[in-house]
């Protein structure tokens, strides 16, 4: 009788080769899965422990990588937000299942920039990152990303309308915190990147709406992209990849993403925006396609029509390579268990 | 005259507020949409054609440009500005301070979500459009809906919703409203949302952006 939810298969041994190979635009070795994050109660679910035991410090990341690893993922997401290394205080913010980017309001002028408490990000507990190797199978990784990225936590910081204008009105004052922000986070990349149980990283800041970038992109391109590009490099310089994770439409600056910031992979595709097997035929030569598996339709539709879609995602991945079967942003709770499995059973399948 | 009112529209369009805004840095110093309707007013042009040939013409042009992508949401949340700034120099002009409007439209993002970029949006173009919005905010209950369309007669309704499990709740908005009035017309907007999904909860329409849905709502309300 088995004693798990779901397990990949019975031999299943997690090796991070074959994202790497994903992430190098190359065809892996076998069927290769990626997704950015998991809801709690999936995690518990996954990993046979229902319940999260914070009394220990790594007693939350052994149980995120037993899931991980059960449901047949090559490496385990780790995010800054549980780690305690950077983050940026952003005060009270009203939110509910949703939040309002207007929200932010910690800075709104030059004095309130001064007055801001900034984190420092030498003061983080990197030790983490190398205490969870000891949990690790043997050819298994970490894929770690900040908590937020620069554009988010800009926004996070300011309120989305008030940095609207401030970037019209006071350049300085939005250079001076473009600058304190992404310095952190590249000083965050620069820690992290090198540790050995990191794979690779992972870039997370959402640029776009539905329609188009949130903002024009001379305006990404004086304050975003520059920190991004450095980000980047100092992933690279560590001999990782560097994955961006960003939400919305992006088509006007992903020439940018792939040729001038030298992203090796991009992950979140909405199908109201550009379903993942048209962006797999625009840009898959050019930079590995992660996920895609569109949200609502996880949401909505049937686990038989999700692995009918997954299927052929993952055939028309593996025929040329640079592709890993996930959903288009996360799995949030609202997922029914049910569609989540057909989609990564479909691993199985090929 | 018409030169002038084409200048205030540019500066609409621009997001020129004032002589003192330092952008667009080309027009640094010049005069914007505030000092250029004061000069409009001297000159004798009535504020009506101000309002008609000068300010909605800039915004509906910043709309077109978003529509078809040319620009972007802070460009419009600029030239709203200079439009207000313009506005409350003409507003003294019109009865009890009151700008003729097209219609009223209740606006409000659905219960449970809490994003407003979308639904700030649409209230930007819809008043530059030359009508009367009624925000009533975020996380908005259906009863809200129903008791500002019960307030205001003959009124649209603008639902927005940003997540696949809140756009769910837009379906209880619009079947009440029908249920009380029949004739309301409701519109939905928002990242999740699609004309289909308009067609199965009974809405009205469904608009990839806000100036589509003001062009298609002025097509029959003049001012």
């Amino acid at each position: 009788m088995k004693d798990y939810y779901y397990k990949r298969s019975e031999n299943f041994e997690p090796d991070f080769a074959n994202l790497l190979q994903v992430l190098k635009g190359k065809i892996p070795d076998r069927p290769t899965l990626f997704e950015f994050g998991i809801n709690n109660r999936l995690v518990g679910k996954l990993s046979g422990q229902a319940k999260e035991d914070t009394s220990l410090r790594l007693a939350p990341f052994k149980r995120l990588i037993k899931s991980f690893v059960n449901a047949g993922y090559d490496y385990a997401t780790i995010s800054a937000w549980r780690t305690n290394t950077l983050s940026f205080p952003k005060g009270d913010i009203d939110s509910k299942e949703s939040r309002s980017l207007n929200s932010g309001n910690m800075i709104t002028d030059k004095k309130s920039f001064e007055k801001y408490c900034w984190p420092d990000p030498e003061k983080g507990d990197y030790d983490i990152y190398f205490d969870l190797g000891e949990y690790l199978p043997e050819r298994m990784k970490l894929v770690a990303s900040s908590n937020g990225g620069l554009l988010e936590n800009v926004i996070d910081l300011v309120g989305f309308e008030n940095l609207s204008l401030m970037y019209m009105l006071d350049e300085n004052l939005t250079t001076d915190i473009f600058n304190s922000v992404g310095s952190s986070l590249l000083r965050f990349y620069e820690i992290v990147a090198p540790i050995e149980t990191i794979g690779a990283c992972i870039v997370n800041d959402d640029w776009g709406f539905k329609n188009q970038t949130m903002f024009p992109p001379d305006m990404m391109k004086r304050w975003v992209f520059p920190w991004h590009k450095r980000i980047v490099k100092v992933i690279h310089k560590a001999g990782k990849p560097a994955i961006l994770h960003s939400c919305g439409q992006l088509k006007n600056v992903m020439d940018t993403v792939i040729d001038d910031i030298k992203y090796d992979a991009k992950h979140s595709f909405e199908d109201h925006i550009i379903p993942v097997e048209e962006a797999f035929d625009s840009w898959g030569e050019r930079i590995a396609i992660l996920g895609g598996i569109d949200i609502d339709f996880l949401a909505r539709s049937t686990p038989a029509k999700i692995s009918q879609r997954s299927e052929t995602m993952l055939r028309k991945g593996l025929s040329r390579g640079g592709y890993a079967l996930g959903s288009g942003n996360s799995i949030p709770d609202y997922i029914p268990d049910e569609n989540y499995l057909a989609m990564i059973s479909t691993v199985k399948m090929i | 005259m018409t030169e002038l009112l084409n200048s205030i529209a540019k500066m609409v369009e621009l997001g020129k507020i004032n002589k003192d805004m330092p952008f667009p840095p080309e027009l640094k110093g010049k005069d914007g949409a505030s000092e250029l309707t004061l000069k409009a007013l001297k000159n004798g042009i009535d504020p009506k054609d101000i309002l008609n040939n000068g300010l909605m013409p800039g915004m509906s042009r910043i709309g077109e440009k978003f529509a078809r992508g040319e620009a972007f949401i802070p460009n419009m949340l600029i030239a709203a500005k200079a439009m207000d700034a313009a506005m409350e120099h003409i507003r003294p002009y019109f009865s009890g301070g009151e700008i003729p409007t097209r219609g009223t439209m209740i606006l409000g993002t659905v219960k449970g979500d809490l994003h407003d970029i979308g639904k700030n949006l649409v209230k930007m173009i819809m008043t530059g459009g030359g009508w009367n919005v009624i925000d009533l905010g975020t996380d908005v209950e259906y009863k809200k809906f129903v008791n500002a369309v019960n307030d205001h007669e003959g009124s649209v309704v603008g639902i927005s919703a940003l997540l696949t499990t809140t756009m769910l709740n837009m379906e209880l908005v619009a079947k009440e409203l029908h249920l009380i009035r029949p004739k309301t017309r409701i519109f939905i907007g928002g990242a999740p949302v699609s004309q289909s999904f308009s067609d199965e909860i009974g809405a009205d329409g469904y608009f990839r952006d806000p100036y589509s849905l003001v062009r298609h709502l002025n097509e029959e309300h003049s001012i």
